[in-house]
């Protein structure tokens, strides 16, 4: 009887630990089933047609005089997050138009990058990824071998308009390893934000250099409100708006230092300009500029506390005014600087914040999926991008559209400033991202020191180095 | 003799239908389920890519070095004790408050102390949230009042030991059902026990130490290692909720480092293998608390 007690009792343990993991695992089988949609055979002939010039195949004809050139099943997998699906609708339809013979498969929705796992897993991806939202990391399928090499495609990739591709780009794509797999199709930047109207009000001077940031905080804090304040819960606002140009502007505005740090160069990171960065963090600190509400707070509560006065700065990205569109009390004017850590006559460093697209490496239409990127990298789309997703696009030129606001303006005069120093958007490892976060964290409530950050992070890049 | 035998094959057959698709349901949604993840857990796989490869025990063996592992197992521990001493004080409290006790209102209190119950665990996180939080939350409001300067206490920010503010929604969540557990059980005990012990002038507390306590230890013992398995296993979305285990790793759990490292992090062998941990523990505490709590059990007749 207390034999069977127990193992009723041990079983009822065992249930209850392994059902979290069985979710898993199922969602995973039956992936299987689902990952085989016709995948008609016409996918991969439609090559042969176009007998012309391999390396620009699909940008020499332009797409709309071109013959019935695609054909087949071409599968567009794109995740519906801040900029909405409106975008890809169009530029979908539009792509559709060019090409009648092509059938286009569109996988879109909020959920969509865990929907299509298991078929990424089962080694049957769509053709073409959009890789925004939870659940994809750029670094994290380049290590998988799941994307395309795009590097020769972009070196003379030319697009619909005959343009090549590569001019016309805002921000570079990332490398890794000198390698090309995704091209960056928005352009957002991170940076610091304040109420021009309240600087007005009370007469504090708008931040250029650090030192101004760090006058006008003496001033803020003797009026009694607290300077600064960030999202502690996602130190990343803090990282990419603060310590990353802080970073640049202490390594002489040369931004390689973070494509080192990260493709996890141990020494990247025990460089005197990184412990530069954390000394500034350490300066808001001490002088009790940093909110002290933010460490426990996520994102939308520490946009609160700005919007209401409560806090004069915020590090966050061009996304802000749109996010909180419904918050923001009448006569709000929002000020944006990139930077403000570089010193007085600086270059300003402004880190973009994007999202990129990719080609499956087991696509089945890679044709159709060039000419796709052929087709999206344009100025038509590009300002499409604009109009209705809200944010600027990766093509240069685009981003003063005159329908834009004010704040995106004033980030534009910043983005194409040849003062400026544009720190294209870096995808770190992410168990050396985590660390980081963890001890920005740590640095901001002072429990530990810059030297114990970088030995946190340096040992955390060593191990993924191994 | 033929038709003994048709009985009999027919008594299996009885009995087969019942058991074999219990079985089977065992077999798919538990067993394998487990076989999978000890699976998973000896390959270092992404949890995106399509090939894994195979490291035997290394996840295992990193897993004991890593120092968040063993900080996510002492918090855990912790809520458990937390929670097991937290909730049982409480809940046996009320239970005997509204069963012995005899006032009025008593239905109405048993209903209040149960709604917390039917409210989701997400919804609790983010409700005390909103109590923490330094600037707008309840908590300070409410201790301001007796300060001259506003408190701006960071209730989850501290930085260590900020596991201690993620016992008081946990416990508050889980009084309710241990109480209506406990009250069950109480009204179960004769009535006649207690008006005897009541000639033979014994006190309430008395009463609740030599009648009540021995006759619901039984349910005493299944809602203490009731809690420890739900917390072992379910603490993570209290975590989650309140502080997605931080700040700098400080509430982290077994369940939230196991989110993390699988679908943050891209560790999905790594997961696995804090999943069998997980497991692993659930059972030894069971048979550990099993053995504790053993106690010579009273018939009431």
């Amino acid at each position: 009887m207390v034999v069977n007690k127990k193992m009723a009792a041990a079983g009822l343990a065992a249930m209850m630990a392994v059902l979290p993991l069985a979710g898993c695992g199922s969602s995973k089988d039956s992936g299987g089933s689902e990952s085989s949609p016709s995948a008609s055979a016409s996918a991969t002939p439609s090559a042969s047609p176009s007998a012309s010039p391999s390396e620009s195949a699909s940008a020499s004809p332009s797409a709309g005089d071109a013959g019935p050139k695609l054909t087949g099943d071409f599968e567009i997998q794109y995740f519906v997050g801040g900029y909405g699906d409106k975008w890809w609708k169009k530029v979908i339809a539009d792509f559709k138009a060019a090409n009648p013979d092509l059938n286009v498969i569109e996988d879109g929705g909020p959920k969509i990058n865990d929907q299509n796992k298991p078929r990424w897993i089962g080694g049957n991806p769509p053709d073409f990824v959009y890789i925004d939202g939870a659940g994809l990391n750029d670094r994290q399928m380049v290590e998988d071998g799941q994307l395309e090499d795009l590097t020769e495609w972009f070196k003379t990739a030319k697009n619909v308009d005959g343009t090549l591709i590569s001019d016309i780009l805002a921000q570079p794509p990332q490398q890794y390893d000198g390698k090309i797999y995704n091209i960056p199709l928005v352009l957002n930047s991170w940076g610091v934000f304040w109420d021009k109207a309240l600087f007005k009000d009370k007469g504090w001077t708008e931040p250029t250099d650090f030192q101004s940031f760090l006058d006008t905080g003496d001033k803020i804090k003797a009026a009694g409100i607290t300077p600064f304040i960030h999202t502690g819960k996602y130190p990343y606002y803090i990282q990419g708006a603060i310590l990353y140009p802080a970073i640049v502007s202490a390594n002489n505005d040369d931004y390689s230092i973070l494509k080192d740090m990260a493709d996890s160069k141990v020494d990247a990171f025990k460089s005197p300009a990184v412990m530069a960065g954390l000394q500034q963090i350490v300066e808001l600190r001490d002088k009790g500029f940093i909110d002290k509400a933010s460490i426990q707070i996520n994102h939308t509560d520490s946009q609160m506390s700005f919007l209401q006065h409560k806090d004069a700065f915020i590090p966050n990205g061009l996304w802000l005014p749109n996010e909180m569109s419904k918050d923001i009390p009448s006569g709000f004017d929002f000020g944006f600087i990139p930077s403000v850590t570089q010193k007085a006559g600086g270059k300003v460093v402004a880190n973009t914040s994007t999202a990129t697209v990719a080609i499956a490496s087991k696509a089945k239409n890679k044709e159709a999926a060039k000419a796709f990127l052929s087709f999206i990298f344009s100025e038509a789309q590009a300002s499409q991008w604009a109009e209705l997703s809200g944010a600027p696009s990766n093509i240069k030129g685009d981003i003063s559209s005159s329908s834009a606001p004010n704040f995106v303006k004033d980030a534009a005069k910043f983005l194409t400033d040849p003062n400026t120093v544009v720190i294209p958007t870096i995808t770190f490892n992410a168990d050396v991202e985590k660390v980081m976060w963890d001890a920005t964290d740590a640095l901001t409530i002072g429990k530990i020191t810059p030297d114990e950050w970088v030995k946190r992070v340096t040992d955390a890049a060593a191990k993924v180095k191994k | 003799m033929k038709t003994s035998g048709t009985a009999k094959w027919q008594r299996n057959v009885f009995i087969a239908s019942f058991t074999i698709p219990t079985l089977l349901f065992f077999c798919i949604f538990t067993i394998y389920p487990v076989i999978k993840a000890l699976y998973y857990s000896m390959f270092d796989w992404s949890g995106m890519s399509d090939h894994m490869d195979f490291i035997g025990l290394q996840n295992f063996k990193d897993m004991f070095r890593d120092p968040i592992v063993w900080q996510a197992l002492g918090n855990d521990y912790f809520l458990v004790a937390g929670k097991v001493v937290g909730i049982m004080l409480l809940a046996t409290f009320f239970a005997v408050a509204l069963t012995r006790f005899n006032f009025k209102l008593a239905g109405f209190f048993r209903s209040i102390f149960f709604i917390p119950n039917v409210i989701s665990v997400v919804v609790i996180g983010v409700l005390w949230n909103f109590i923490y939080n330094p600037q707008i939350g309840f908590l300070n409001a409410f201790l301001s009042l007796f300060t001259k300067e506003p408190v701006t206490i960071t209730w989850l920010g501290f930085t260590s030991h900020t596991i201690w503010m993620l016992l008081p929604p946990s416990i508050w969540a889980g009084i309710g059902f241990y109480m209506i557990l406990l009250i069950a059980a109480i009204q179960n005990v004769p009535e006649s026990l207690y008006e005897a012990s009541d000639l033979e002038g014994s006190n309430q507390w008395q009463q609740f130490r030599s009648i009540t306590m021995p006759l619901v230890w039984e349910q005493m013992k299944v809602s203490i290692l009731n809690i420890m398995m739900t917390t072992l296993n379910g603490s993570f979305v209290i975590v989650w909720i309140m502080t997605e285990g931080g700040p700098d790793n400080s509430t982290q759990v077994m369940g939230s480092y196991l989110y993390q490292m699988a679908f943050r992090q891209y560790h999905f062998g790594f997961g696995a293998a804090i999943g069998v941990l997980i497991l692993a523990t659930s059972l030894v505490t069971t048979v550990i608390l099993q053995r504790v709590l053993r106690q010579e059990t009273i018939e009431m007749s």
